[in-house]
Parts: structure tokens; sequence; C-alpha cells
């Protein structure tokens, strides 16, 4: 079934048909809107969490910058419940195709950087030159923090794709390596299972931290550019 | 419209009914039938509680009862194993090392839902009962709101029916203080009454002592002008006689 290690990360197909846009709309499946004022316990829990993750993001945020609270809430809704999805087996996660990282950072990050060159002009481009830098240093510095502008979208989604893909590959090879041992030397099987129970608790972890890392980030730019 | 195509087309077939075109929209509408059935949308019938029941939380229960009554209690395990066997033994499903990986993942799953689940139940509930507990609240604030309203109210109707009380004290007060403003303003018009009074007399008196004087100085002035020189001399010759009579006599009379 697997030739290489990495036939996990492609595009499932079904008698030639791509199946990409139905697996990144399936989350959507699970988010049942509340209908009642007293729902089910799902509903109430989903949204406790949403009330509580739009507390925790927003409060720091200008009137300006809380208009996106909508667009935040739904991204880090979004890639966390993809990246907890991913980890069941045999299933594809959207959020390891650098295409849909890049297509989520890019029109974000542009969109505050546009956002703050519209309305603060002065304030946006300050914030090239940090305070208190020494004169001759001021060209290098610019150029330097004109890279780092210009590098957030690549790092915000190839942050994503590497980590979780990482964890991905990581948890297939640790897998590939228990099975392979359990007819070599069961004890090491044992300790491997062992560790893959222990990497799954990460990876966990880090599906969610991911998803609230890049949401922070385009909070931060936001905040910045708002 | 196509009703009324045909009807104009059965009044040129057949020229009696030429009346009836104009009746068509209308036969149309009132013969159509309108709330024949049983009315599907209310009311709702009730939602049901709690969803379907499942065993091992995958497989309805539903299921087990349907072949319960071929093949009894242990059926649908034997199916499941023979399935599972099958897909095993014929490499339709293969043991790679998605596997494992996938059997730990489920494996973790369950232990925590076994463990940690209760304890979500049961925050769950608290939510819904927390925004349940506020909406009480706020209809039992309104409800003592307003039995406080119509206790107050009942307390003012009763204080109401004291107020006569009140009433007498306030008239009683007003009649005390109209005695003194009428026992007043009479002492203040005796008084006035008395000060003319005292004026007119006053001015008599005075009236009659001046005429009194006047009159003892007239009768003085015209005694003293009336006495001539010469009777002034007899007078007092006379005077000094007599004195010199009542002298002899007075001195006459200690000796005695």
């Amino acid at each position: 079934m697997n030739q290489n290690l990495f036939t996990s990360f492609n595009i499932p197909v079904i008698l030639g048909i791509p199946l990409a846009v139905l697996i990144i709309m399936f989350p959507t499946m699970l988010i049942i809107p509340p209908k009642n004022l007293i729902n089910n316990r799902l509903s109430s829990i989903q949204q406790w969490l949403v009330k509580l993750t739009l507390k925790q993001m927003m409060t720091s945020h200008t009137p300006k910058g809380r208009t996106w609270s909508l667009m935040l809430l739904s991204l880090i809704t979004f890639i966390a419940l993809n990246n907890i999805l991913g980890l069941t087996p045999y299933a594809f996660t959207p959020t390891t195709q650098l295409s849909m990282n890049l297509g989520m950072a890019i029109p974000l990050w542009a969109a505050t950087v546009l956002m703050g060159l519209r309305f603060k002009t002065k304030s946006s481009l300050a914030h090239f030159l940090p305070q208190g830098t020494p004169i001759p240093l001021i060209p290098m510095l610019i150029i330097i923090e004109t890279i780092s502008l210009v590098i957030q979208p690549v790092a915000l989604a190839v942050r994503l794709t590497a980590n979780i893909t990482a964890g991905h590959l990581l948890m297939h090879l640790l897998g590939d390596t228990a099975l392979t041992l359990m007819s070599i030397y069961l004890s090491s099987s044992t300790i491997t299972i062992i560790i893959i129970i222990l990497l799954i608790t990460l990876e966990l972890g880090v599906a969610l931290i991911q998803a609230y890392v890049f949401t922070l980030l385009v909070g931060l730019y936001l905040h910045d550019n708002s | 419209m196509l009703f009324r195509v045909v009807l104009s087309a059965a009044a040129t077939a057949a020229p009696s009914l030429k009346n009836a075109a104009f009746l068509g929209p209308g036969v149309l509408q009132a013969t159509r039938t309108f709330h024949t059935g049983q009315p599907h949308l209310a009311p709702v019938p009730p939602l049901p509680e709690y969803g379907g029941k499942v065993r091992h939380g995958l497989i309805p229960e539903e299921f087990f009862q349907y072949l319960y009554p071929k093949t009894g209690v242990t059926g649908p395990y034997v199916l499941g194993t023979g399935l599972i066997l099958y897909a095993l033994s014929k490499e339709i499903y293969v043991i790679t090392g998605e596997t494992i990986t996938g059997l730990e993942v489920i494996g973790l799953y369950i232990f925590g839902v076994k463990k940690f689940g209760p304890s979500v139940a049961a925050f769950a509930d608290k939510l819904n009962e927390q925004k349940l507990a506020q909406l009480e609240e706020a209809k039992q604030a309104s409800i003592k709101q307003i039995q406080d309203a119509v206790d107050t109210e009942k307390a003012q109707q009763a204080l109401v029916q004291k107020r006569h009380y009140l009433f007498d004290v306030q008239r009683n007060n007003i009649a005390l203080a109209l005695e003194v403003a009428y026992r007043e303003r009479l002492h203040k018009v005796y008084k006035e009454v008395k000060n003319r009074l005292d004026y007119h007399i006053s001015v008599q008196n005075m009236m009659r002592r001046k005429e009194q004087e006047h009159m003892i100085n007239w009768v003085e002035k015209h005694v003293v002008q009336s006495l001539s020189a010469q009777q002034e001399k007899e007078t007092i010759a006379k005077c000094i006689a007599d004195l010199k009579l009542l002298a002899k006599k007075a001195q006459a009379q200690p000796v005695m």
C-alpha cells in the first residue's frame, strides 16, 4: 500500500477525482450551529470553547482590529480541527500541503500589511525602524526589517506545514519500526509502541499549538497595523 | 392559463359555452382545494431527549436486535470477527506501520473518553444548567419585584384606612389656629376702639382744663384790673388793721 514514506501525504483520489476539497470541507460538518438556548452537550462545549477562544484572542485588539474576529476564530478552528482529524489512522491532513498553508498565510498577511499602509501609513512604516538604533546602522536595519516583513507569510505557512508534516512522518516511521521490530525483538517493539503513545500525545499538543500560533501571529500583525 | 385557452377553444367550438369563459379563472380558483390534508407542521412532535442506544460506541443497538432472532446474542460478534479475519487473511486490509499507529491512536482515544468523559459531560451539563439558572433567577427576580410591589400596595391601602386620625389632628390644629387668630383680631379691635375713645376723652379733659385755666386767668386778670390803686390802698390798710386786731387777739388768747 505505501511504496514510500510520503504516500500518506498524497491527496486521496477516488476514480480519478481528487477528494481534497471534500476533505477540507469535512471539519465544518463537526461544528453544529446551536439551535436552541439549551443544546446537547457537544454544542454546549463548542459554544463555550468558542467564547473562551474569542475572549482570549480579541480583547487586546482595537475595535478596528476586532472586525477580524470572525476571520481569526474560523481560522483557528479550521486549523485545529484539520490537525486533530489528521491524527486518525489513514487520514489525510490538508495542512501538510504547503499550497494550502500559503493560500491561508499570504492573503491574511497581505491584508494586514495593506490595511496598515492604507490607514496608518506613517505608523506602519515606522515599524521598520526600532527605536533607539545607532545612526550608522539605519540603512542596514531597514533592509533587514523589510526582509523580515516579506518573510512573514512564508514563515507562517512553512512553520505550519513543517510541524505537522514532521509529526506525521515521525509517527509513520515509528509505526513501521514497531512493526518491523515485532518480528525481531519484541521488547524494543514494546518500547517503540510506548514512544508512539507519547508521540501521539505530543502531536495532539502540536496540532492545537500550531493552530494557535498561526492565528496569534496573524493577530499580532493585525494589531501592529490596525 | 391553459385552462383559459381550453375554455376559449371550447367556446368557439360550442357557442353555448361562451358564457362560461368569463367564469374560467374564478372556477379554477374555486375548485382548487386547500387545507384538506392533515396539518403536518404543527404541533411539532417532541424531540427525543437522548440519542439512539449504541453498543461499543459505534454500532447501533438495532443491529443486534435485528440479528437476535436468527443468531442469538453472539451473532453480531461472530460476524464482526469473521469479517476482520477475512479481511486480514485475504490481505484486503494490510498490516503496515499505520496499523500500529492507528491502533494506538484509537486506544488513546478510548482511554481519554473513558477517563475524562463523565467529567466533560458534567461540565457541559453545568454550562446548560448555568444558563437555565440565570434565566430562572431573572424570572424569580421579576416575580419578587412584583410581589414586593403588591405588598407595598397592600401596606399603602392599610395606611389609607388609618388616614382619618391624621385628618382629625389636622382639623383640630386648624381650628385652634383659627380660634387664636379670631381672638387676636378681637383684641386688636378692642384696643383700637379703646384707643380712639381714650383720645376723645383726653381731648375733652384737656378742653375742660384749658377752659378752666382760661376762666381762672380771665377772672384773675379782670379782678386785678378792677382793683384800682385807691381800693388797693384801702384794702391793704384794712388788712393791716385786721392783722393788728388778730395779733392782739392772739396775744390775748395764750395768756388765757
